[in-house]
């Protein structure tokens, strides 16, 4: 055969969603079937097409792939001429998108020059599959297609084959177009003659912990496996040694994968071991992956679990997921039997007992949820005038004590309330707490130290927490203050809601907490930072937003300060309360459910007729509940909604309140389409539930937003959303598909005003023309799980990993 | 480039008396411990004890060894100035070169270790089977300023089939005897020494016509010449796996004996083998699997007690392994019975096959023709 006609572009600057695993490497470097590693299969496949041009594009940390992958030389690619190349980005700051941009190809555009192949594929690292791609070019040149991307079933693959020249011509373009990935070239690109190839074997795209889990597990179907490792086209992976795996005497197995190396005496039911794992006598594990070196000890019962590498669970440990939300543990965590966990939250606010913003509500539910799991919690908060005013008769009085402060008595008094098996203690304070506002004072820093001095006191009146979680600014000094304390040892989690506020002060007040040997760096300190400096781990509310924090656009300047814990930074998403229900929510016009999906309708004539619209079914409805500023996109909704509703008939309802500036603007917008447009302005928004369920779609445009709870609650309303894919809108919401049907909303990547009006377009069309499709979109949008529990059960996995630090 | 120290490996035997297990491959081919062959032992010691330069000294049915070992990148043993080089006969102006023993062989090639010039060469065989750092070996050569230095291991029974050994209160050898009717200890040869390279030299020159082996000629020629001769206590496992019966017991030991070699158990001094690139084993059916070491690619719907299995071999539903070995891309039919069997690369058996032996059996395609039932 003469000189293969294909060079290949691996596209691994995309990071899916796949929690922990991968905290420290990229999903190609991700351990599959034991023994191998995702990029393997992609590799092998290009092997085994006799490609020899490879040119990998990694984003972030690419260590392990490097590692793994090293010279190529297991797949044929150490060569002389054309070979493999890892070619890395030149600008660290642009964030990773759902597929390579052009731009990023700009970057190494000598590569796309020099190399002599007429015939480019573009492929991903995260694919389980066996793919002769030279059957895929026939087709491609038998049809005369310009792209041809290739699928399986109606799974899309981020794969596509074209000319080289072409895609020369899009990537030297890439600031002139408006065409940012070659996906967008076959989704929007009028000229190009795009044809579909279909793989017929066992194909996975591997994009998140379920399919992770599943497609390990389909391995264990020998139809499956066999179409996976076939002897003719073997999948080939980094060089090895390791003994053949032992059983010893107790060992039971039943449709297992084991690997090499390993030890295995306990019981092993539809689950794949990776090597050199240890499994004592008496140990159970059905349906899980267990990767290299893990060590499970005696008795250890683990069930849809995923172990990461060198994890020990120890004796007698309960391990229970779902195939759906598999159990996680990380790279060396020790898990030990610990069932009922006793956590104290230490907050400045909490539902229902004082409530300014998010956090409150995170911190009300996420602990009576994890009480209701059956864990010991304890909740700390300030005692507001709010408060006391409120909840008089149910609060408990303590005694009193003194608090020394900038070597002064402060006297407090705590009281305490049990709610909901949540045990709250509230910490009166005459000179700090007794106020109307919860913040906006003058010393609001030096207000909230107090409040953290008090809560480490506190704590020779309890029995040892297994770990104390910290929240914002308002109580980031607490790890500092336990260094300074008796209780050294404590474990905490710092969560970041919202890094905009930090808690800046003059350095003195360090000093006032009688902390003497702490290094300055200048004249004001900042509490966030502190606490990035020095909790046990970290995380924030989403693994999008978490990653968004590392650049200086969304981390600002605490970007250092996290990058450097980034190994122990965390993202887990916050859920929604049960009590959030269509069905039973008794403040909308007409219960309905996913059965009776039809009845949303009528929710939707009524809030037509209160905010004062036209009656009419057929007119898509775009609603919106949110604080009016910046960060929620209204500058793009200025810019663009003149234009949408000169052309289009829509009805937009907004309820909320905020900046004056942005109120003005959307203001005159009303007044021009008065028959469209209907504000709602600086009423409460506590009860927006009418607009949730009488809304077509809900809109999300922010350039920034940590998790959001507004699309889930959509979501659960069967409202579709329309966001801009950041931080947990990222998580939750995706994409409409009209190739695979697939999504649950609509959503648009950059921040920019063309891309907003676009994807209201696009919601538009679908509505008015496609009905049926817009039904299926709406039972899977109420089909989402975004449960208050499921969040709970990711903080149980997080504050094991804290404990066993 | 000056070398330290290089290592001459000799895998030339043909092992007789593994019968059909060696009929077309050497010795050091031999796979061992479902995953290994012998000749790993050796190149593994080599590359954990940072010994990087080895000649191979070749003979009998060298290729399947050639093509396994290759440039050595399994060893980490590919490296620029050094690595593995492979001497075979070859035919020179005074005839061809056959060689006639263990230092006949070494002599034909000293010109390869004259280019590396070392002050030691370490002489090992391909078909043993322990762990050792043959820097400790090497160091206590340095140390008693030995001419030669014998790694030895204890015997406890057939001393008469070794080289026995007698040593002085300090160690120094004053007595061998290469397989004795009656043996004067139980400090037994393990084929390794230590040699300075200009004693070497010396000694393998002295008689061209004569000197053919190390235990048969040459070490007696050194003691006859009063050399410093050093006996080194090897104290970890050592197996020397001539017979078929040694073989088994040795494979056997992996299982029984948690103590040897420990595989599994030691990340420390790891025991390399080319990758078979297959994925792991799969265990497809509630099966009993016990006692056993089982490698990749294997399919296995059977039950399994005390036995090896090596990758790619496949057994069958209801059929029972016992106290077996089994070698690669072995496939076992339905409703066989396997006892004390060994079974050699790529034999096929028929479903309703009975090979149930009480002693150890080798078992392969000639022995199995006409057995079983084929159209089960």
């Amino acid at each position: 055969m003469l000189m293969n006609n294909l060079l290949a572009v691996v596209d691994a600057t995309f990071k899916d969603n796949l929690e922990q695993l991968t905290l420290h490497r990229m999903p190609g470097a991700l351990p599959f079937a034991g023994k191998f590693r995702l990029i393997d299969f992609t590799l092998s496949n290009m092997s085994n097409s006799d490609i020899i041009n490879v040119a990998i594009f990694p984003y972030g940390n690419y260590r392990s792939l490097q590692d793994h992958i090293g010279s190529g030389k297991r797949w044929n690619l150490d060569r002389r001429r054309d070979g493999l190349f890892i070619l890395p980005p030149k600008n660290q700051y642009i964030l990773p998108g759902n597929m390579i941009t052009f731009q990023r190809m700009y970057d190494h555009i000598e590569y796309f020059k020099r190399s002599k192949q007429e015939y480019a594929i573009i492929t991903a690292p995260n694919i389980v599959w066996n793919i002769d791609f030279n059957i895929v070019l026939e087709e491609h040149i038998e049809k005369n297609a310009d792209i041809t991307e290739v699928m399986h079933e109606n799974i899309r693959l981020k794969t596509f084959l074209l000319k080289k020249s072409l895609l020369l011509e899009y990537i030297m373009a890439y600031d002139t177009l408006e065409y940012r990935t070659v996906i967008d070239l076959v989704e929007k690109a009028p000229n190009l003659k795009i044809s579909i190839y279909k793989h017929k074997n066992y194909t996975r795209s591997i994009t998140d912990t379920f399919n992770y889990l599943k497609s390990n597990l389909d391995m264990l179907r020998f139809d499956i496996g066999s179409s996976i490792f076939q002897p003719d086209r073997p999948v080939f992976s980094k060089q090895k040694s390791a003994p053949p795996a032992k059983y010893l005497t107790n060992a039971k197995i039943n449709n297992s994968m084991v690997s090499s190396g390993s030890i295995v005496d306990g019981t092993v039911i539809n689950s794949i071991i990776g090597r050199n794992v240890i499994i004592k006598k008496g140990a159970i594990i059905k349906n899980s992956y267990i990767m290299a070196r893990s060590f499970i000890e005696e008795n250890a019962h683990i069930e849809y679990a995923i172990i990461d590498k060198q994890t020990v669970v120890k004796k007698d440990t309960l391990i229970t997921g779902g195939l759906r939300n598999p159990y996680i543990t990380q790279k060396e965590q020790v898990v030990s039997n610990i069932e009922k966990m006793r956590i104290l939250f230490v907050a400045s606010e909490s539902y229902p007992f004082i409530k300014t913003g998010g956090l409150a509500d995170v911190i009300g539910s996420l602990s009576r949820n994890l009480a209701r799991l059956g864990h010991d919690i304890t909740v700390i908060i300030p005692l507001y005038k709010k408060i006391k005013d409120t909840f008089q008769e149910s609060l408990k009085r303590g005694e009193g004590r003194n608090i020394v402060f900038n070597s002064t008595n402060y006297h407090i008094r705590v009281y305490s309330y049990i709610y909901k098996k949540v045990k709250h203690y509230f910490i009166e304070s005459h000179d700090f707490f007794d106020y109307d506002n919860v913040y906006g004072l003058k010393n609001d820093v030096e207000r909230f130290t107090f409040f953290n001095k008090v809560a480490v006191e506190m704590l020779e009146e309890f029995e040892p927490f297994d770990v104390i979680h910290i929240h914002d600014w308002h109580t980031s000094l607490i790890p500092l203050l336990l260094n300074n304390s008796p209780y050294k040892d404590a474990k905490t989690l710092l969560t970041i809601h919202n890094i905009d506020y930090q808690g800046i002060a003059k350095n003195d007040i360090i000093k006032k907490l009688g902390i003497t040997d702490f290094i300055y760096r200048d004249d004001y300190i900042n509490a966030l930072e502190i606490g990035i400096n020095t909790a046990t781990k970290l995380s924030t509310v989403s693994p999008t937003y978490k990653e968004e924090l590392k650049y200086e656009y969304y981390g600002k300047n605490l970007t250092y300060s996290l990058l450097k814990r980034d190994r122990e930074f965390y993202g887990i998403l916050n859920g929604i309360s049960s009590s959030l229900n269509p069905e039973t929510d008794k403040l909308i016009f007409h219960n309905y459910s996913i059965e009776s999906i039809e009845s949303k309708l009528k929710n939707k004539l009524y809030l037509q007729e209160i905010m004062g619209l036209k009656k009419d079914p057929e007119t898509l409805v775009i609603g919106m509940v949110t604080r009016i500023v910046e960060q929620k996109g209204f500058d793009l909704i200025l810019h663009s909604f003149d234009e949408i509703f000169s052309k289009y008939d829509l009805q937009f309802v907004l309820l909320g309140t905020g900046d004056k500036k942005y109120e003005e603007e959307l203001l005159k917008l009303e007044a021009k389409f008065p028959d469209k447009i209907k504000l709602n302005l600086g009423y409460d928004a506590t009860i927006p539930n009418y607009i949730y369920a009488g809304s077509d779609v809900f809109l999300m445009p922010s350039r920034f937003e940590p998790c959001g709870l507004g699309q889930m609650i959509a979501l659960r309303y069967g409202t579709l959303p329309i966001v801009r894919d950041t931080g947990g809108l990222a998580d939750t919401i995706f994409k409409y598909d009209h190739l695979t049907k697939k999504g649950n909303g609509f959503k648009f990547y950059n921040y920019d005003a063309k891309e907003l009006k676009n994807t209201i377009i696009e919601a538009y069309h679908i509505f008015n023309f496609d009905k049926e499709i817009w039904k299926m979109l709406m039972k899977r949008a109420m089909k989402s799980d975004n449960s208050l529990k499921r969040s709970a059960s990711r903080y149980i996995e997080l504050y094991r990993a804290v404990l066993e630090n | 480039m000056k070398k330290q120290v290089i290592a001459m490996v000799m895998v030339g035997g043909r092992g007789t008396r593994l019968e059909n297990i060696t009929a077309s491959t050497a010795k050091p081919a031999v796979s061992f411990g479902g995953k290994y062959k012998l000749i790993d032992f050796v190149l593994s010691n080599l590359s954990n004890s940072n010994i990087l330069t080895c000649g191979i000294i070749t003979q009998y049915e060298p290729h399947e060894l050639m093509n396994y070992i290759g440039h050595g990148s399994t060893w980490d043993l590919d490296i620029y100035g050094g690595g593995i080089a492979f001497l075979t006969p070859y035919t020179s102006q005074s005839g061809e070169l056959w060689q006639k023993g263990t230092a006949h062989a070494i002599l034909q090639h000293f010109r390869f270790i004259e280019q590396h010039d070392p002050d030691y060469v370490l002489i090992l065989s391909g078909d043993h089977v322990y762990k050792m750092d043959y820097n400790n070996l090497i160091n206590e050569h340095i140390k008693r300023k030995a001419d030669i230095t014998i790694s030895t291991f204890t015997v406890v029974n057939n001393q008469s089939r070794y080289g026995i050994l007698e040593t002085n209160n300090k160690n120094q050898v004053i007595s061998f005897e290469e397989k004795p009717e009656f043996p004067k200890s139980k400090q037994a040869s393990m084929g390794i020494y230590v040699f300075n390279k200009n004693i070497l030299n010396e000694l393998l020159k002295e008689d061209l016509e004569t000197n053919f082996d190390f235990g048969q000629d040459i070490i007696p020629l050194a003691l006859s010449q009063k050399k410093n001769i050093i006996a080194y206590k090897f104290k970890g496992y050592f197996r020397d796996v001539g017979t078929i019966e040694s073989l088994y017991n040795a494979n056997m030991d992996l299982i029984d004996n948690p103590q040897f070699l420990r595989l599994n158990e030691l990340k420390e001094f790891p025991v390399y083998t080319r990758s078979t690139n297959l994925p792991p084993h799969h265990i497809l059916q509630k099966c009993t699997v016990s006692n056993s070491l089982i490698s990749d690619g294997c399919l296995i719907y059977g039950d399994i007690y005390r036995s090896i299995i090596s990758s790619g071999v496949v057994i069958e539903e209801h059929s029972i392994v016992r106290d077996s070995i089994i070698h690669q891309n072995v496939r076992v039919g339905a409703h066989s019975v396997l006892k004390n069997a060994i079974v050699i690369e790529n034999s096929v058996i028929l479903p309703n096959t009975q090979l149930v032996f009480d002693k150890i059996t080798v078992i392969d395609n000639d022995f199995l023709w006409g057995t079983g039932d084929a159209n089960e």
